[in-house]
């Protein structure tokens, strides 16, 4: 079936052979665009605002917190929603879908493009667009499905803002803080998250310095450390440097991720796969959690495939980007399992930021910036003599310096 | 309390005002809140004969003629006085000045160049017509369209019609393909 612009019709009409259907798929595609273009769905109440900023659908923030609606890209498709709508809370009264584009291109520059409802990956109904539906718009309302009468009805819109997503975001409600493209978040400020722990609330500052140089204070991720945990390691474990390693990250760990935590990884021949370090255990988390570093088995030689293997297994299923930090001394020998390790899991949403520490030899680790077969460049890698050897701001910009770049061609390829 | 009605529903102004004689007809829709074209709307009346024909171009009241039906109905263009207060277009009629041989009069609402700039009544939200009592400016019924405007780029929205000595309104809600030109063709007006 064929929708056309301006047109308003019953969503069960679509659904005719499958007049039930509680769940299906909304694809979104533009071709002809030079720049990136962003899809989202905003979940409005009765008076069209967006009054809870969780049911705004999007990369970022992959899924309602009632489920109702969550990223799931149809094959074909630039990205789409997998949509059950009998568990949206009745506050919600309109589902708009929306495109944004990216820098100085508008609209009426794409090609073409569509929305499409799927039931079963098999298409039912169809709205096609093209650059003639549109001049200067940055920021279009597709479409939209709303509660009409106790039934959802669907529009087809094609309508938007010069003015970009803050256009968008504004006609729907929302404050937007200049320059930033997204919606203002519920998210506390980072000071306020640390205020229970007194030891890093110095480091908030310069951590919240550091995510707005990237544009990071919006993102949600998931933040894993692995650590090197080899015999050549003991003076850093000994002298308290690798405590100052979880110090330093664990406020990264409490911006991003929803639950606040750093997810550990200790390894030597074997991996051991340490409790979570939050805010509440990690004063002196290296010599108190499992019995100390000492009792960890560990201090042998160094096996970093096996580790990797281990946190693609944990982060493989997730919808929420992660950043690992991986901490290696060097001496890096299994150069091709590495390789072929990290190469096979540039189609996962990981990236992988490995920071070399006192060391040498970091062999393949030193040119995963440049490693070639992969989707994205999915690995960052720097050195340092000493962690004190440069100041916390410092770190922190070179911790988060590719991280976006990644997030961004992550998106751009759709593994995000 | 103005009595609301759906498409296909009509309702006695008579009845509901005894005595009613001059009424405005208020058309309105929400400014578009969106940037790209903008969109051009145009409120016409068709004064009709029982057989649905005009009885010469003079019964066309729109932007170019407006005033028609004997001076019965008259195109106050954009509401700039005051009466009906919100809407977009307004049309006075004066029922007991409407010529015995004409039985009804149309109301349409046409998007000015809908094509070229790929528009139509989808688009437009909140689309309505309402009939108000001059007298006391009491709205005696209202006919809210915005679910039945959909890919049409000229809709009747509604009609007021002779039954006996008293007059009803009926809301229509039918779209029209083409746009001003052809409508008014089909109601046997020279363009």
């Amino acid at each position: 079936m064929n929708i056309f612009k301006g047109q308003r019709i019953a969503l069960a009409s679509l659904f005719e052979n499958n007049a039930q259907a509680d769940r299906f798929q909304v694809g979104l595609s533009i071709s002809g665009n030079k720049e990136a273009i962003d899809f989202a769905c905003f979940g409005l109440d009765s008076q069209q605002k967006l009054s809870d900023d969780a049911y705004m659908t999007f990369f970022n923030q992959p899924k309602m917190p009632c489920g109702a609606v969550e990223l799931s890209t149809p094959t074909g498709d630039t990205l789409g929603f997998s949509c059950q709508l009998a568990k949206l809370p009745t506050k919600i009264d309109k589902l708009v879908f929306t495109a944004a584009i990216d820098g100085s291109t508008s609209m009426g520059q794409i090609k073409d493009g569509y929305l499409r409802f799927l039931i079963g990956n098999q298409e039912v109904a169809r709205f096609a667009f093209s650059s003639v539906d549109f001049q200067d718009e940055k920021a279009v309302m597709l479409g939209e499905l709303y509660r009409k009468d106790g039934a959802w009805r669907f529009s087809a819109i094609c309508q938007g803002f010069n003015g970009g997503m803050a256009a968008l975001v504004k006609h729907f409600g929302g404050e937007v803080a200049e320059e930033t493209p997204l919606p203002v978040s519920t998210k506390l400020s980072l000071e306020n998250k640390l205020a229970s722990a007194p030891k890093l609330i110095n480091l908030a500052k310069k951590a919240t310095v550091s995510l707005e140089k990237y544009q990071l204070q919006e993102t949600v991720a998931r933040v894993g450390l692995v650590l090197d945990a080899s015999g050549s390691m003991m003076n850093q474990y000994r002298t308290g440097k690798v405590q100052e390693v979880i110090e330093r990250l664990l406020p990264l760990a409490v911006h991003f991720d929803d639950d606040g935590e750093l997810d550990v990884w200790a390894f030597s021949s074997n991996v051991l796969a340490l409790p979570a370090a939050t805010l509440n255990n990690y004063a002196d988390f290296i010599n108190t959690t499992e019995g100390g570093w000492r009792n960890w088995g560990m201090m042998s030689i160094n096996n970093e495939p096996k580790v990797i293997k281990q946190v693609i297994e944990l982060y493989q299923k997730t919808l929420l980007p992660v950043l690992v930090i991986f901490i290696s001394d060097g001496g890096v020998s299994r150069n091709k399992e590495i390789k072929d390790l990290l190469t096979g899991a540039a189609c996962l949403p990981i990236f992988w930021q490995f920071v070399g520490i006192g060391g040498r030899n970091y062999g393949v680790l030193e040119q995963l910036d440049t490693m070639a077969g992969r989707v994205v460049d999915n690995c960052g890698f720097f050195a340092l003599d000493d962690l004190n050897s440069i100041s916390e701001q410092e770190l922190y910009d070179r911790l988060l310096s590719e991280f976006p770049l990644w997030l961004k061609a992550a998106k751009n390829k759709h593994i995000l | 309390m103005a009595i609301s009605l759906s498409k296909g529903g009509n309702v006695n102004l008579s009845k509901e005002a005894p005595g009613l004689n001059k009424i405005i007809v208020g058309l309105g829709w929400d400014a578009r809140a969106t940037d790209g074209t903008a969109f051009d709307l145009d409120a016409s009346a068709f004064l009709v004969k029982l057989d649905g024909k005009v009885r010469s171009d003079s019964d066309f009241c729109f932007y170019n003629n407006k005033v028609a039906g004997d001076g019965s109905v008259q195109h106050q263009g954009d509401n700039l006085t005051g009466a009906g207060e919100g809407d977009d277009e307004v049309v006075k009629v004066e029922l007991s000045k409407i010529p015995s041989d004409l039985d009804k009069v149309v109301f349409s609402v046409t998007i000015n160049d809908a094509e070229a700039r790929r528009q139509s009544f989808g688009q437009v939200s909140h689309a309505y017509m309402r009939i108000v009592n001059e007298e006391g400016g009491a709205e005696i019924a209202r006919y809210d369209l915005s679910e039945d405007a959909s890919t049409e780029t000229a809709m009747i929205f509604g009609e007021i019609y002779r039954v006996g000595t008293d007059w009803k309104f009926k809301a229509v809600g039918q779209g029209f393909a083409g746009g001003l030109g052809p409508l008014a063709t089909s109601f046997g007006v020279n363009v």
